[in-house]
């Protein structure tokens, strides 16, 4: 599996809430919708708290989380932030549980267990410059790294960002972009969309020639994206001379029970809810290409 | 038998030379002496697989639905029940007849898998009960035929005597004999996968969204699916037992096919699925002579 | 060995049941599983039963847990685990080893309790095998028909007579109960049948590994109707979905077998789907049985029952793609 988990087997934690309800494997906890933030027409934010307002479990960068609707679903998402008390998931609505999910208000009850995955190789990418490529939603799941980085700025080197959308009003976590992000101590930000537009004056163009241009030298590069986004940014990465394990990507599969036992998340011979979702290129190289 | 198998590899062999088609569909030898599989054969060279013997009886007619948006003729060979599958998937504009070149045999009946692994090689061994019933076992669409016709004698009429015993059950009766196979029932889909006439792009079942049946299995949405099916299918299923045949847990799904062929027979008259491919069918269609002013 | 008649298993049985809920291979309608044993149990003991034993610990559809929604809240209520101590008598070799392997999939990495709570509480007692079925091939893939692997009492069919090991503790105390109604002699065990089917799998599941490109897939898999028979059917597959039966504002959280031949099986919300055409899912089948599981916890995930083979619609045959990879380049 290479040096690229952070730590140990990844534990499966489940807390007991405040109903005292004795959770097995794929039962959940109760929780609620403390926030919701719109970030584009498509996809908004959800901070989700247990009922005693705590986090429901303590998520690592890139870890992933089932949230539940009674009566319509549970769907696997990455968790993109962690607070005190509090987990942050963006979702974008593309099916009947997103749907339901942007139809909710504050207050909504909803399931929620975790962590899942392996998360991000923190050990691997300590003290060193790390690059983040994000296309649309995809910067969702990197985010998380993001912000513990920020969190532990002393622990690595150069931040660099490189982060685009379709039009402006697809650039998501715009308070971080604009607001938050540039008053980060060495941390450079640069964000493109595909087409100019009016109200725009930053840089226009698509992610895969922006980091061509840019000619980053990062000793990690972590990225996240459409599956176009991806296939393009990969050989210009490739080119620029950095190797395959120092890229780091998160795939997505469907996923229903989130521990490596209904068999549905598979690729090759590994799961990608309990073996994933992070992966280097070089361990992507070894499976097969199926996704 | 054999001579037959020997013109069938010729005619296939002409058929991928000479380029009337790009893949030819028929029988090759299984795992057993009882058992014929499907085969694709789209290399001269590989013509040596095919067979005809008295266990062809899988329904070829639903692979063309794998074929049609890959370009080129597909060749198929049909028995009797076979051609109506062709045809039916023809009447419902799922497949173009100038796509298939179908190559017909005369069926003497298929003998019973079952029966055979039961009573050994050198056994009589009976003839599948479809096949005893059989009334086409010509194939009645063909662009080139193979051997002599007339193999066996088609059974005259329809029989419904097992359809009359369970109507002759009291209501309680009928409740238990129909739940008690359907329990057994496990969802796997086979009884639909194999159907010429279940032919949905997106099967109703399939749709786990709109929540029109749920995945747990219990009686009642075993039985809510087995009937559904059946109604769906009504006035298009050609008897061809494929079903019953390919049931894992042996539930004899073609007693609620036929019971709906006996309504349909009383109701719109004597019908059998399958005949024309430019024929109209009596639940999709609408006289202005019909009873009811709307369907 | 301690033996006793075949025409008075069932009084073994009705000791076993003072204690246990006991498990027996039996007919059930047109086919055979594992029922209840109960007065009117036709008990099927000459040859393996149709569907295997997998649902006594992995029922086809388990609730999981109820909930109750009403406008925006929501509350979960555990439901209590279906168990209680029970016995299987006349479990075969490969079925024994299919439970092997489904206890590396719900046992490791973290531990599936609804599965846990049956298989501590059941009592295994396994039945040797006089004669292969058509479609059986147990020793190919490493087992012994006559003597299984991780049960509690070794169970032997001696003709007309059944007699009886204990391997472990339980096993013991097993014996011990009914050693009453045994009697002491001495006994041959017969010689096994010649198996219709065998294949060598030496080699196969590394061979794999490279073929996943390999234009034999399309060739396999041209004749699959993709429906789940065989993996309803298969002792280890063990594909599970989880879905919900709501009515009004009370709800079931439930789970049910899946199967990966199912169009839907990988589909994703938002429309992309890694294993869009049956070729894929023909070949991820396979290769999750011979090659992927044997990467993760060094087994293979076939036993050699044959029910898949028995039961295809179109005679897909595990052990022709295993000779079809041993032959190819």
């Amino acid at each position: 599996m290479g040096n690229c988990n952070c730590g140990s087997e990844p534990d499966i934690v489940i807390p007991g809430s405040n109903n005292n309800v004795d959770t097995t494997l794929l039962v959940p906890v109760r929780g609620k919708i403390i926030k919701i933030v719109e970030e584009t027409v498509d996809t908004k934010t959800f901070h989700i708290s247990t009922m005693d307002d705590k986090k429901p479990f303590d998520p690592q960068p890139g870890q992933l989380g089932m949230l539940s609707l009674p009566g319509v679903g549970e769907g696997m998402f990455s968790v993109t932030n962690k607070g005190e008390n509090h987990i942050e998931m963006s979702i974008k609505n593309v099916g009947e549980l997103t749907d339901e999910l942007h139809d909710a208000e504050e207050g909504q009850e909803v399931g929620i267990r975790g962590p899942y995955g392996n998360g991000f190789p923190l050990d691997y990418c300590k003290g060193k410059d790390i690059l983040f490529i994000g296309g649309g939603i995809g910067l969702a799941p990197v985010r998380s790294l993001i912000m513990h980085c920020i969190r532990n700025r002393a622990d690595f080197g150069k931040l660099t960002v490189i982060y685009g959308a379709r039009s402006k009003g697809d650039l998501t976590f715009k308070e971080d972009l604009f607001k938050n992000w540039p008053q980060v101590p060495n941390m450079e930000l640069n964000v493109t969309i595909d087409r100019a537009e009016e109200g725009w004056d930053g840089h226009v163009g698509f992610v895969p020639s922006y980091v061509e241009e840019l000619k980053p030298k990062p000793q990690v590069t972590v990225l996240c994206g459409p599956p176009v986004m991806i296939k393009f940014t990969l050989p210009a990465l490739q080119k620029m001379g950095f190797a395959d394990k120092d890229i780091i990507t998160t795939l997505e599969m469907r996923m229903k029970c989130g521990v490596g036992k209904c068999g549905r998340c598979n690729i090759g011979s590994k799961y990608i809810c309990l073996d994933g979702p992070v992966f280097t290129l070089e361990q992507l190289g070894e499976l097969p290409q199926e996704y | 038998m054999e001579k037959l198998t020997q013109e069938i590899r010729k005619t296939a062999k002409e058929i991928l030379e000479k380029g009337q088609a790009n893949v030819v569909i028929g029988w090759e030898k299984g795992s057993a002496w009882y058992i014929s599989t499907p085969v694709f054969i789209d290399k001269a060279e590989d013509v040596e697989r095919l067979v005809w013997d008295e266990y062809c009886v899988n329904n070829l007619a639903k692979y063309l639905l794998d074929y049609k948006t890959v370009e080129g003729k597909v060749a198929i060979f049909v028995k009797g029940c076979d051609a109506r599958g062709v045809n039916r998937l023809i009447q419902d504009k799922q497949v173009d007849r100038e796509k298939v070149l179908i190559v017909g045999l005369s069926c003497p009946g298929m003998k019973d898998e079952k029966k055979a692994k039961e009573l050994g090689k050198n056994a009589e061994i009976p003839l599948v009960k479809k096949c005893q019933e059989c009334r086409y076992p010509e194939p009645i669409i063909f662009d080139i035929f193979l051997g002599e016709k007339g193999k066996k004698e088609p059974a005259k009429g329809k029989d419904f005597s097992d359809i009359k015993a369970i109507e002759k059950m009291s209501s309680d009766e009928k409740y238990d004999f129909f739940s008690e196979n359907y329990d057994r029932c496990l969802r796997c889909y086979a009884c639909r996968n194999v159907c010429p006439a279940c032919s949905c792009r997106e099967c109703i079942f399939d749709q786990s969204k709109s929540g029109w049946l749920g995945k747990a299995n219990n009686a009642s949405n075993n039985m809510f699916f087995g009937i559904t099916r059946a109604l769906h299918v009504a006035g298009r299923c050609i008897e061809c037992g494929e079903c019953e045949r390919v049931c894992p847990v042996n539930i004899p799904i073609m007693l609620l096919n036929k019971k709906i062929i006996q309504d349909i027979d009383t109701l719109f008259g004597d019908y059998d699925a399958g005949l024309d491919p430019e024929g109209k069918l009596p639940l999709g269609g609408f006289e202005y002579s019909d009873p009811e002013e709307f369907m | 060995m301690l033996v006793i008649q075949k025409t008075k298993i069932k009084e073994i049985l009705d000791t076993l049941a003072k204690e246990y809920k006991v498990i027996v291979p039996a007919k059930d309608g047109d086919t055979s599983k594992f029922i209840p044993y109960g007065d009117n149990t036709e008990m099927l003991l000459e040859e393996n039963v149709q569907l295997p034993p997998k649902d006594v610990f992995f029922p086809q559809t388990e609730k999981m847990y109820k909930f109750k929604s009403k406008k925006n809240t929501m509350e979960i209520e555990n439901l209590p685990i279906e168990g209680g101590k029970q016995l299987i008598f006349g479990i075969r070799s490969c079925d024994m080893k299919s439970l092997d392997c489904l206890d590396q999939v719900f046992l490791t990495k973290g531990t599936d309790e609804f599965y846990k709570e049956k298989r501590d509480k059941t009592a295994l007692i396994a039945l040797s095998c006089t004669k292969p079925k058509e479609t059986c091939f147990c020793t190919s893939m490493g087992l012994d028909p006559q003597k299984a692997v991780g049960a509690d009492v070794q169970a032997y069919d001696l003709g007309d007579k059944i007699g009886f090991e204990a391997i472990t503790e339980q096993g013991k105390k097993i014996i011990a109960s009914i050693e009453g109604q045994l009697s002491e002699e001495s006994v041959v065990v017969p010689k096994f049948g010649e198996f219709k089917i065998n294949v060598d799998v030496e080699g196969v599941p590394e061979k794999l590994k490279g073929m996943f490109e390999s234009p034999m897939w399309d060739d396999i898999s041209r004749k699959c109707l993709n429906c789940g028979a065989c993996t309803y059917v298969c002792p280890t597959c063990h594909c599970f979905d989880i879905s919900q039966e709501v009515r009004g504002e009370d709800g079931v959280k439930y789970r049910c077998w899946d199967s990966c031949m199912f169009g839907e099986y990988t589909q994703m919300a938002g429309g992309h789907n890694p294993r869009p055409t049956k070729k894929e899912r023909v070949r991820n089948r396979f290769m999750h049985k011979l090659n992927y599981f044997v990467e993760r916890y060094n087994m293979l995930l076939c036993t050699g029952c044959g029910r898949c083979i028995n039961v295809c619609p179109v005679n897909m045959d595990i052990t022709a793609i295993i000779k079809q990879v041993k032959e190819a380049e």
